[in-house]
């Protein structure tokens, strides 16, 4: 029981920072101040008290964008995203900076609707001249989230120019996977070159992901290089056997690769 | 940790213990569902009815035989979605599974691309959701001691009536 007991702890992820309700109180706004004490009363995300909890919070202080964006988490983690979106769609409304890139991510991560995620993302980036921020889940700056939506629209060289731009940033900090996104759409377009400096890029910067394995094996693949392309595919497989591979709890990341995969490559005669 | 699961425990599940009372705004989670004689199986039953957890409380993901390039495969060889137009959207399908890996309480909800309730053509739903029922591999949730329920959907995009992807 331990571990399912570890993983509840953490259950309410993708789950909002709780406002600070004292700046209502400065304020002098009596109503939203006690809204926002309401909404910040944690019950079990999704249960019926946190959800009427978060109701009462909207009743006292209809403006109280927390309330609402709070409210509609469990709808999209269990797959009513209509319900979601009206939720969503309200703190938007209320407060655009403050949700419009989490709207976009999840719309990227949860629904694969890469035009409205598209169209989220940019409209931030016009509000704002600073970072547009990070998918909720921490792993992804925004414009490489976008990045992959280009992708997964078939703009692949859009992706590209991307990442490639995000990256040159003066102050950015690559995150975990964007090496490996990079290295993926280098050995989509036929760039071998570019996908073996950007792969190994991604294993000098995380080397405990399967996948950079196994997209550096199918580069190799393509240039007939099969002693590389087996060894490579082996490390796959026993990084992937090894637990190292891309995992996201709700949803199967972009790139991610399967064991199958992994087998079948081996297992199909060179 | 030992200390802190009972307590967790039952302050997540003190809403699922609650019963449904006609004119609750809420169900005792988002997403319950309950019994129902006129569409489900009388011979499925969680085996504990009043705590079934999500798929994503465990920790892993989805969890299915094959992983889920086996649900890809599945629906990719045997949904026979003939071209038509206009059926295009999200038909999601939302079921339990039980502490025996078995399946029930399958509901269906669609989506258009702004997010509207949406009704797809009944020949879409039907074959979707006899495939849903027919998948047999789902990985029975379980610590070191016990076995559980929990909540799964799948999630089909469809553009034109042809299978884009499957979420989650």
């Amino acid at each position: 029981m331990t571990r399912v007991a570890w993983i509840l702890l953490f259950f309410p992820m993708y789950a909002f920072g709780q406002p600070n309700c004292n700046v209502y109180k400065m304020k002098g706004d009596s109503m939203c101040y006690h809204g926002c004490l309401a909404a910040n009363v944690d019950f079990p995300q999704g249960s019926r008290q946190s959800q009427l909890q978060f109701d009462k919070a909207i009743e006292l202080c209809p403006t109280l964008d927390y309330a609402y964006a709070e409210k509609a988490v469990p709808y999209l983690k269990r797959g009513d995203f209509v319900t979601w979106r009206k939720l969503i769609d309200k703190a938007v409304e209320l407060n655009p900076l403050g949700h419009l890139g989490y709207r976009g991510w999840c719309r990227f991560q949860f629904v694969r609707d890469y035009k409205g995620a598209i169209e989220d993302i940019e409209r931030l980036s016009s509000l704002t001249r600073f970072d547009i921020g990070y998918g909720a889940n921490s792993d992804y700056q925004l414009n490489v989230a976008r990045a992959l939506c280009y992708k997964a629209l078939g703009r692949k060289q859009q992706a590209i120019q991307i990442i490639e731009k995000q990256l040159s940033q003066k102050d950015y900090s690559p995150m975990t996977y964007d090496y490996l996104h990079l290295g993926v759409l280098k050995l989509e377009t036929g760039d071998d070159a570019g996908a073996i400096v950007y792969l190994k890029k991604s294993i000098a910067y995380n080397d405990y992901l399967a996948e950079n394995y196994y997209y550096l094996a199918l580069v190799y693949k393509r240039q007939r290089k099969m002693a590389e392309f087996k060894e490579q595919m082996e490390k796959a497989k026993a990084y992937y056997l090894k637990g190292y591979k891309r995992f996201d709890p709700y949803t199967s990341p972009i790139d991610k690769i399967y064991l199958s995969d992994i087998e079948r490559e081996l297992s199909t005669p060179q | 940790m030992k200390q802190i699961f009972p307590l967790l425990f039952l302050t997540i599940f003190h809403s699922c213990a609650q019963s449904v009372k006609e004119g609750d705004k809420y169900p005792p989670q988002v997403g319950d569902i309950s019994f129902d004689k006129n569409i489900d199986d009388p011979n499925f039953k969680p085996c504990d009815e009043s705590r079934v957890f999500q798929y994503y409380n465990f920790g892993k993901g989805l969890q299915y035989k094959g992983e889920k390039p086996a649900i890809d495969q599945y629906f990719k060889n045997k949904a026979r979605l003939s071209e038509r137009a206009g059926e295009s959207g999200f038909l999601t399908i939302r079921f339990i599974v039980n502490c025996e890996g078995k399946t029930g309480r399958f509901r269906v909800m669609g989506m258009d691309a702004q997010y509207q309730e949406k009704q797809f053509e009944k020949s879409v739903v039907d074959a979707l959701l006899f495939l849903t029922r027919q998948l047999d591999g789902w990985v029975v949730a379980h610590d070191d001691k016990n076995k559980f329920d929990y909540y799964q959907y799948l999630t089909f995009k469809l553009e034109d009536g042809k299978l884009i992807e499957i979420m989650p």
